[in-house]
């Protein structure tokens, strides 16, 4: 305790400034999980927390009980499996890709084209997805050109995975290939000129240098998207929601927001919000490990 | 040296700058009401000279929003309902959204503290918050400071909500809507059947003869097959006229409760409901249902319709009169929307539906400030004069009507001009079929009166064909527990399949199995029990 003192009045500047930043977390991040108690009562907006009845696990019961929660439980994993495979390789291998275009203008352009996206939110989006799926749309036109039928793919069950990819990596995979191409831009030049001199064509640098030092890099961000599995983007899925969907689209978020939020039912909202943070919380944890044993890396 | 002194001087001052702006905008804010406050008593300071004292007071109203502006103190609509009502009426500008948005909205300043004086109860929360206490107790407090209002609404309908007290001591807390003649029905071109020589359909072959006519042969001359026959909206609602054909009891698309086999039951778990589907379904296989129909939202089918390309759909009788504005601008057609009366299918007995009790159209804050309080029960009181109606109907000169030749006339919705007049429109909740006729006709000027007729003959027209439906006053706590089953979820999942045939029809069997063991056996005991209580 008294290192600490000392440390503080010898370093006084640098815990001001830190100072703002970690009220930030305790006010806005760690103060409010005390408001998670709600999910084992009854709460009333008119009761408040301390007036409203203690009813246990009555509310995960519940959710346990509910006959689709199988099916949004099994929806929630399969669009965090998606995340975590598909859309996490494509901004490696785009990285890796923008990596070999010579023409320095050229690569400014197609790089600043790919990140636009990110800054459009869903429900732009998802608007772009039913317009151009619509019957008048381009993807229906050009079927037509084909003389294929009409078809309305936001309202079928087997377009809707694929679709959530689609557009989750239109949106996202550009902005995912600045980290990547930062690391690249780091790899010492000298390692690349001693691969040519031992006759390695572009191809072969690509797998056995830029590929390999990326890794570690890679290492992390999975990690953090790991972190990240439940949260699937409640405003990703719900913006592309329809009820012929429900089936393969409905996640937790958005059978909460439905069931919960929009009926007032917050004790039962705070629950599947609690219980999306537990299994969220033990996955990162049971990978942080794995990855420690494996790469005598992790997150910490 | 000096320049890198001055960056950074310059930007210190912007940095203060920025935070002093931030800080202050309440205080400016402040400053403008308190101003404002200050003309507002000094108008009611001189009107007080020979007249008693009474002050204008301020209460937030939040009633069904359609994309008109908010009404903020001191903007035209405000004035005018504290000329025409004496009382200050504040409403925000919040998003609709088929309702979800408006309950969003609501619940957020619910649970912080911040609950509207007056409002629209919307989804079954008055059940909740008359239960804590939230709402005032109206009982004694209308008969004797809204006496017009207490009066207005027949008694039995006060009986009714008496009866659907949650607390079940038979106290009133909601005021309920009343209107004893059916607004929704089938709407069809009745030019287009002119055009093509056809005869308005009796029997359900012949609506779907019809409906081919309508797809094939370029009724809308413009040499392109972009007819849609019918069609509705996303979740299968707003084309209840292919259910009620089966005599299936529907409000706005949602299935609701009626007599079945001599018993109270929901209309989606009912074998009426199976055929239905089934039809429609081989409806959306033809194509003479809107392909997109269960992607359409409420913008969308509207401009389908409005853009003259729909034969038939099912909306409010009211606003044939605007669509038909539009055709005209589309098309350069005079159309003529009538009435489609319900083809006969064999084996069911057809209609459209209706509810005499409206759904809770207010709930007052149990306000602690007395001033408050009274003027909400003014506000009441007034809004349910009759004599105030015309004036309300019209709204403000300028913004909603012109004067012409004398006469008022009102002028098409403008949504980038016109405030929310939606939120005190007494002449719809509480008023009669001859009343809004009239007001109706008296609305139409020299150009507008070829449709303004068109409005008021479907008005009449869809009388002979409207039923009461026995669900009709049930209270939102039948769906207690069982949110689900209120929002009707799993019928929208089922029904929307069927319809564009990713089931085929023996689903349906399963829907009802699921929906009776996700609850609704349980819903529909309460439901049978609330019924036999009315005594009827």
């Amino acid at each position: 305790m008294g290192k600490l003192a000392f440390n503080m009045r010898k370093y006084w500047p640098l815990y001001v400034m830190a100072f703002p930043g970690t009220m930030f977390f305790i006010l806005f991040k760690y103060i409010p999980i005390g408001g998670s108690v709600i999910a084992f009562q009854d709460y009333s907006v008119f009761k408040g927390i301390t007036g409203s009845p203690w009813v246990g696990f009555k509310h995960f019961i519940y959710l346990l009980e509910y006959p689709d929660f199988y099916r949004v439980l099994r929806n929630t994993l399969i669009f965090g499996f998606l995340k975590v495979t598909i859309m996490f390789m494509v901004p490696l291998i785009l990285a890796l890709m923008i990596n070999e275009i010579r023409h320095s203008l050229l690569k400014k352009g197609i790089q600043t084209s790919l990140y636009i996206p990110h800054f459009l939110s869903w429900v732009i989006i998802a608007g772009i997805a039913f317009e151009m799926t619509s019957l008048s749309g381009l993807v229906n036109t050009i079927r037509d050109w084909f003389g294929l039928e009409p078809m309305l793919f936001m309202q079928m069950e087997s377009y809707f995975r694929p679709m959530y990819v689609l557009t989750g990596l239109w949106k996202d995979a550009g902005w995912g290939t600045i980290i990547y191409l930062a690391a690249i831009s780091s790899i010492d030049p000298e390692i690349y000129e001693s691969a040519v001199v031992d006759g390695a064509s572009r191809f072969k640098q690509m797998i056995h240098i830029t590929f390999p030092m990326l890794l570690s890099t890679a290492a992390i961000l999975f990690l953090l998207d790991i972190g990240n599995f439940m949260e699937l983007g409640f405003e990703h899925v719900y913006n592309l929601l329809t009820p012929m969907t429900y089936s393969v689209g409905d996640i937790f978020d958005t059978y909460v927001f439905r069931t919960g939020i929009q009926q007032a039912r917050y004790s039962f909202a705070t629950a599947v919000g609690m219980f999306q943070a537990v299994v969220g919380l033990t996955l990162v944890i049971v990978f942080n490990r794995l990855s420690r044993k494996v790469s005598g890396g992790g997150l910490w | 040296m000096l320049k890198r002194k001055f960056f950074i001087l310059t930007l210190i001052v912007l940095l203060l700058t920025s935070l002093v702006v931030g800080c202050s905008s309440g205080e400016v804010e402040n400053l403008n009401s308190g101003g404002e406050t200050n003309t507002g008593s000094n108008q009611t300071a001189s009107k007080n000279e020979g007249s008693v004292k009474e002050e204008i007071v301020d209460i937030e109203v939040w009633k069904t929003t359609n994309g008109k502006k908010g009404i903020e103190k001191g903007s035209p609509l405000y004035d005018f309902y504290v000329d025409k009502l004496g009382v200050g009426v504040i409403h925000p500008y919040v998003d609709w959204n088929g309702g979800t948005g408006y309950l969003n909205q609501l619940n957020l300043k619910i649970a912080a503290g911040e609950m509207p004086d007056l409002f629209l109860p919307w989804g079954g929360i008055e059940t909740d918050l008359a239960k804590n206490g939230a709402i005032a107790d109206l009982t004694d407090l209308l008969p004797e400071y809204a006496p017009n209002l207490w009066k207005r609404v027949p008694q039995k309908v006060w009986d009714v909500v008496k009866a659907n007290d949650p607390t079940g001591k038979g106290r009133i807390y909601y005021v309920p809507g009343f209107r004893d003649y059916g607004v929704q029905g089938g709407l069809i071109r009745k030019d287009w059947l002119d055009l093509l020589g056809l005869e308005m359909p009796t029997t359900q072959e012949e609506y779907v003869e019809v409906l081919k006519a309508f797809k094939t042969k370029d009724p809308n001359q413009n040499g392109l097959q972009d007819e849609i026959p019918t069609g509705g909206r996303e979740d299968a609602r707003w084309m209840d006229h292919l259910f009620a054909m089966y005599g299936i009891a529907m409000n706005e698309g949602f299935p609701d409760w009626d007599i079945y086999d001599g018993e109270l039951t929901y209309s989606a778990v009912t074998p009426n409901m199976r055929d239905a589907l089934q039809f429609i379904s081989k409806l959306y296989a033809e194509n003479l249902l809107d392909q997109e129909t269960l992607l359409n939202n409420k913008k969308a089918w509207d401009g389908k319709i409005n853009s003259g390309l729909v034969g038939n759909y099912f909306h409010f009788t009211w606003s044939v009169g605007n669509r038909l504005a539009d055709i005209e601008k589309a098309f350069g057609v005079k159309g003529d929307i009538s009435v489609l009366p319900l083809p006969k299918v064999p084996g069911y007995e057809g209609f459209y539906s209706y509810k005499p009790t409206l759904d809770p159209k207010w709930v007052v804050k149990n306000n602690q400030d007395e001033k408050k309080l009274m003027a909400t029960l003014k506000l009441l009181n007034n809004y349910a004069d009759e004599s105030r109606w015309p004036d309300l109907y019209f709204g403000v000169e300028g913004m909603h009507h012109v004067v012409k030749d004398g006469k008022r006339v009102r002028l098409p919705d403008d949504y980038s001009t016109m405030q929310n007049d939606n939120v005190l429109i007494p002449y719809d909740d509480i008023g009669t079929l001859e009343y809004k006729s009239e007001l109706l006709m008296d609305a139409a000027s020299e150009d507008t009166m070829w449709f303004m007729e068109q409005n008021v003959r479907d008005l009449r027209d869809i009388q002979q064909h409207v039923k009461a439906i026995a669900g009709d006053g049930m209270p939102g706590s039948v769906y207690e527990d069982y949110p689900d089953i209120r929002s009707a979820s799993l019928y929208v999942e089922y029904a929307t399949k069927i319809i564009i045939g990713q089931y085929p029809i023996e689903k349906f069997d399963e829907f009802v199995e699921r929906w009776n063991k996700s609850g609704g056996e349980e819903v529909t005991q309460k439901a049978r029990n609330w019924y036999q209580n009315l005594g009827k």
